[in-house]
């Protein structure tokens, strides 16, 4: 996959205005500010995957891209454990933080993933023109590689490469950290393209 | 990212849909739905190691580690050209896990590439000498070929073993 520095620009904007939208619901959620640092977009080859992708343990919901774009490729919102449960327990009022992942844990992380990428697709779609909806959320706590290669797996068969989007959404008090990935596949990504030449065309 | 796991400057970690034949340590970490196939030959030293990510390659040949069926040809014919025959060579299989929860669609495709690489090797007449596929945890694997070899798998929920 060959991308210019446009098309890399467009989707790096694109995905930066869908992140701010997540972040401000989950800064809602919250009751905080969050920040959000610069986001990267990267053609990356399915071998070195593992040099941007740990194996450290993380909570990850992925949601493909559906709707208007039958298959759109993948989101995810990715977490520690820690940051889990420290959101489990704002939302309950509850303080323990030395705990195992339960399963409170994981239907928190679902609906919180599912609140903010609902918001990311829905400021996204509109800059598109098209209707984009989150299937159903999957979650695993697991290697954070070993979740994304069962991504990859679907997105890369008849190519070697994939392109990703990331910025990372981090809060002081409570302590959260958490990365959104946007993974497009190909037709997605001429969408995005596509808006970039319509926002470029001089108003006549 | 560093992985330091090994300790030695010539091991390998391999990434997806790579593979490699040699007599240094190799490795993948962090696998899911994808398969480590690992042929060993004791008597030589000798190992294979592919990060194989799905079941059939449909004629692409660019990327023979990547598919399970060009995965294990490939894997073999470059232990013959170093001597192994298929007699002398034991098989490991790992990974191929579901990785999703609450998921129903196509993301579990663990358990074909599971399968996928062990009707290869039987095929193939290859013996294989360790199995641990399907589950839902994510893997990490570390293979020295020298002599007996020795078999790392180190889980995601923190167990590990050793063979």
């Amino acid at each position: 996959m060959e991308l210019n520095s446009i098309q890399l620009d467009a989707l790096s904007e694109f995905g930066n205005i869908g992140a701010a939208h997540a972040a401000t619901s989950l800064s809602q959620m919250l009751m905080s500010p969050i920040e959000m640092k610069v986001p990267e977009v990267q053609v990356v080859d399915i071998a070195r995957m593992h040099s941007i992708i740990g194996n450290e343990i993380s909570a990850m919901v992925v949601f493909q891209i559906q709707g208007e774009v039958a298959d759109g490729g993948y989101i995810v919102v990715s977490m520690p454990r820690e940051t889990v449960i420290q959101l489990t327990n704002q939302m309950l009022g509850t303080n323990d933080t030395g705990r195992e992942i339960n399963e409170m844990d994981q239907s928190a992380a679902i609906e919180i993933g599912n609140i903010m990428i609902s918001a990311f697709l829905d400021a996204t779609a509109e800059l598109l023109g098209i209707v984009m909806l989150p299937s159903p959320p999957a979650l695993a706590i697991d290697m954070a590689h070993a979740a994304f290669e069962s991504i990859v797996a679907q997105m890369a068969g008849d190519v070697n490469d994939v392109l990703i989007f990331n910025t990372e959404l981090v809060s002081e008090a409570p302590p959260v950290y958490g990365c959104i990935y946007l993974l497009p596949n190909t037709e997605l990504m001429q969408q995005v393209s596509l808006m970039l030449e319509r926002l470029m065309k001089p108003i006549p | 990212m560093e992985n330091n796991f090994f300790g030695e400057a010539k091991a390998v970690i391999l990434g997806l849909g790579e593979f490699r034949v040699g007599t240094c340590p190799m490795g993948t970490i962090g696998l899911g739905s994808c398969i480590a196939l690992i042929l060993h030959d004791p008597r030589r030293s000798l190992g294979g190691l592919a990060h194989i990510m799905l079941p059939e390659s449909h004629g692409s040949t660019d990327r023979p580690g990547k598919f399970a069926d060009t995965a294990v040809s490939a894997v073999l014919e470059e232990m013959e050209r170093l001597g192994s025959t298929k007699f002398s060579v034991t098989a490991i299989v790992v990974g191929g896990a579901s990785m999703f929860e609450y998921s129903a669609n196509s993301l579990n495709i663990g358990e074909r590439n599971a399968a996928a690489v062990k009707d290869l090797l039987r095929e193939q007449g290859i013996r294989i000498g360790h199995e641990e596929t399907g589950g839902k945890v994510g893997r990490s694997v570390y293979f020295w070929p020298e002599g007996k070899g020795r078999l790392i798998i180190k889980r995601a929920d923190g167990t590990c073993v050793e063979l």
